[in-house]
């Protein structure tokens, strides 16, 4: 009797933790187990493991992640470069695909004919695979056979060097980037809007609120969650750029579209760099855990609060 | 259930047993990494010869293994033998990645196989000397052996040239210039230069050759890139977009160009031999090749010139392999790079067959013979040199080709500090191997 008793609340207390074991297993093994690894390996230079012309790798404390800060450091000069194009990607991204997925949603949520096609149409960009999309991109931004050239020089302007010119080829990835975005982010908007009451909107009617007015008023806070939702994703997916970079001209040219993880993937194909390789690495760990944590903090509170 | 169970094992191992009946256990089996940066069917072809290779030598495999492109092959194998990993025992991988592949001790030279043959002296001294440049270290010692090598030539559009009145092609800069803005319309880009899109150096070097000094020579520890040729020649060829309009600011990119030149959109382009057969076989003009124009110490045919590229046959050994085993390695490797596989090679692909003797063997002869195009890439490499290539090579060709497109896109306009400043950082690398 007591033994069973004792059985059921050691089962009851143990049976959590095995549940949770395979996933915490894996977790340990391929994500905390490396992260411990890139802390450590960020501190050798140049890398733990290469006796680099026959020296055996230094622990140099935080040398790499000052030379990755700096401007004259010919990897200083490459990070800076990616992180700032990075922060541009990723604002841009927020404020223009997430508006735009919302405005999207705002539209195709209304009664209309053709609505599902039009969803679909809107929505097909995000079932692209990135890589795949993104070369057929390179084709419409090539500057002499470019479907981009071909309109502007059909309403009479100059082409414009797509992938070439460096002030042009960060917004050019950006453009691909909201097409890709917009679409998938509708979606996560008309299932908020969807969620809420029809009543609330017949109620404002009654009481005199016109289009916009319900809009700001009764739309904007009750889809406050999923947007906040939509943004987060839509930052830490703008740090986890690689594939449009690799099919436009590989971040260049000189850098000037080039992104932080796809910068550490291209540093990663020589072992002298892995030091500066794992520092990079830490500090895009670092800029999203900061950003996700931040907005998990705002999250919360925001719920305990209601 | 059971009983379901009890078939599938039984068709298990009944399926092992023909797997292991293909498996002769005495096969000396060679694991052979190649990428394919061509369209053509490489794992067909391969795999073609590594039937013919097999028969010939029986008691020896081969395991053909397509690897994707040549970043993606470097990068597989390093991640294997990083991680503890057999990797290959052969491999193509590209003829600059001698040093970093050397510096981990992965690959074992070619130079001691070629002295235990009978022959080593005449197998070594049939490769086009041009060829060998990138596969010998400092102390003349060889490493990799030509497989899949190519250069950049001058394609142009003979018609075009003929209706403006020019009968043969551009022989050193000056004309280059000339004929080049006398073919540019608003339509037509007079000449385009591949070195937009992430790897201008290649082209680049094409020029600083012209000009007169290559930015490497054989020790690996030395790269000159702020001479006063290296200068000139990437001015001369930012002069080409921005001042003189022949073609698109900045360059244009590499798969562009080939395209652009086949609808007409280009009068002259340089490209890669490699890509000869398709322009051929792609164009409704009459198609011409010459060398790349000579720079300004060119009226003897001096400043003629254009550095090689593409793959070489490396070998793998840690020390850890048997002598049968190396010596089926170097039966393979000296098969591929024997004159019938490369006369073959050569036609199929366009690549330019790495031996002198493969032009006589057919199917090449024969091609060469109806294409004259053919002779002119391989007669160029009299006058080619030496791809970029020193210790951390991945690491300084990023630093020059930033610092290239950062002066050809026109961010930094002062070429000279610019490539000043590259060189510092060049010199603080190479300085550990000094």
């Amino acid at each position: 009797m007591i033994a069973g008793a004792w059985r059921q609340r050691f089962v009851a207390r143990a049976l959590p933790y095995l549940l949770i074991a395979p996933t915490l297993t894996l977790v340990l093994m391929f994500n905390v187990l490396p992260a411990f690894n890139t802390v450590n390996d960020s501190l050798y230079k140049p890398a733990r493991g290469l006796n680099a012309a026959g020296k055996p790798p230094e622990f140099v404390g935080l040398q790499n992640f000052a030379d990755i800060l700096d401007d004259s450091h010919y990897m200083g000069q490459r990070f800076l470069r990616a992180f700032r194009n990075t922060l541009v990607f990723a604002l841009a991204t927020v404020m223009l695909a997430v508006p735009l997925g919302l405005l999207l949603a705002l539209l195709l949520n209304r009664p209309q004919r053709l609505r599902s096609l039009w969803r679909f149409a809107v929505f097909y960009p995000a079932l692209l695979p990135l890589i795949g999309a993104a070369s057929i991109w390179s084709f419409i931004f090539s500057d002499s056979i470019g479907l981009a050239n071909a309109v502007l020089r059909s309403l009479g302007l100059p082409g414009l060097n797509w992938l070439g010119d460096r002030n042009l080829v960060l917004l050019s990835v950006i453009i691909i980037n909201i097409w890709k975005q917009a679409g998938y982010f509708m979606i996560f908007f008309l299932a908020g809007l969807q969620n809420i009451a029809r009543e609330l909107y017949e109620a404002a009617a009654l009481d005199g609120a016109g289009g916009f007015q319900q809009f700001v008023w009764l739309t904007l806070p009750l889809l406050r969650r999923t947007l906040l939702f939509v943004s987060v994703i839509s930052f830490t997916f703008a740090f986890q750029t690689v594939e449009q970079l690799q099919a436009l001209g590989e971040g260049g040219p000189a850098d000037s579209a080039n992104l932080l993880l796809y910068l550490i993937f291209q540093n990663i194909a020589e072992r002298r760099n892995w030091g500066y390789v794992n520092a990079m690495t830490l500090v895009l760990i670092a800029v999203v855990l900061v950003f996700t944590l931040g907005n998990f903090l705002l999250f919360e509170r925001d719920e305990r609060g209601r | 259930m059971i009983a379901i169970r009890k078939r599938m094992l039984a068709l298990f191992m009944l399926l092992s047993l023909f797997v292991g009946a293909a498996y002769a256990q005495d096969d000396i089996v060679i694991d052979f990494y190649f990428p394919s940066a061509t369209a053509n069917d490489a794992e067909g072809i391969f795999q073609g010869y590594a039937d013919r290779f097999a028969e010939e030598n029986p008691g020896i495999r081969i395991n053909p293994v397509f690897t994707g492109s040549y970043t993606d092959t470097r990068n597989t194998i390093l991640t294997e033998l990083q991680g503890g990993g057999a990797g290959p025992d052969v491999a193509v991988m590209l003829s600059i990645d001698l040093y970093s592949f050397a510096e981990e001790g992965y690959i074992a030279p070619a130079q001691a196989f070629i002295d235990s043959m009978e022959n080593g002296e005449a197998y070594a001294s049939d490769f086009f000397p041009a060829l060998m440049s990138n596969g010998v270290d400092e102390d003349g010692n060889i490493w990799s052996i030509p497989f899949q090598r190519s250069t950049p030539i001058l394609y142009y559009n003979a018609d075009l040239l003929a209706e403006a009145g020019y009968d043969s092609p551009p022989a050193n800069n000056a004309e280059l210039v000339e004929i080049a803005q006398a073919l540019t319309t608003s339509e037509r880009h007079g000449l385009l230069v591949p070195v937009a899109g992430g790897f201008p150096i290649w082209m680049y070097q094409s020029f600083a050759i012209a000009f007169g000094r290559n930015i490497v020579d054989d020790d690996p520890t030395a790269v000159y890139f702020n001479t006063p040729e290296a200068v000139a020649a990437v001015e001369f060829l930012r002069s080409l977009g921005a001042e003189l309009g022949v073609g698109p600011a900045g360059g244009a990119a590499w798969g562009d160009t080939p395209v652009a030149f086949l609808a007409g959109q280009a009068a002259m382009i340089y490209h890669t031999t490699g890509n000869l057969t398709r322009i051929l076989n792609g164009a409704d003009f009459e198609v011409g090749v010459w060398y790349l124009p000579s720079g300004p110490a060119g009226e003897d045919g001096a400043g003629y010139g254009a550095p090689t590229g593409g793959g070489n046959l490396y070998i793998f050994d840690d020390g850890s392999k048997s002598q049968a085993e190396l010596d089926a390695i170097w039966k393979w490797v000296t098969f591929l790079s024997s004159p019938a596989i490369q006369a073959d090679w050569g036609a199929t692909t366009g690549y330019i067959a790495a031996n002198a003797s493969a032009w006589e063997a057919e199917p090449l002869a024969s091609l060469a013979l109806e294409h004259p195009q053919y002779l002119v890439a391989r007669d160029q490499l009299q006058h080619a040199g030496k791809e970029f290539s020193s210790y951390a090579t991945i690491t300084i060709q990023g630093i020059i080709n930033g610092t290239l497109e950062s002066i050809l896109t026109g961010e930094s306009e002062d070429a000279q500090a610019a490539m000043d400043a590259a060189q510092a950082q060049i010199d603080g690398i190479l300085a550990d191997y000094r």
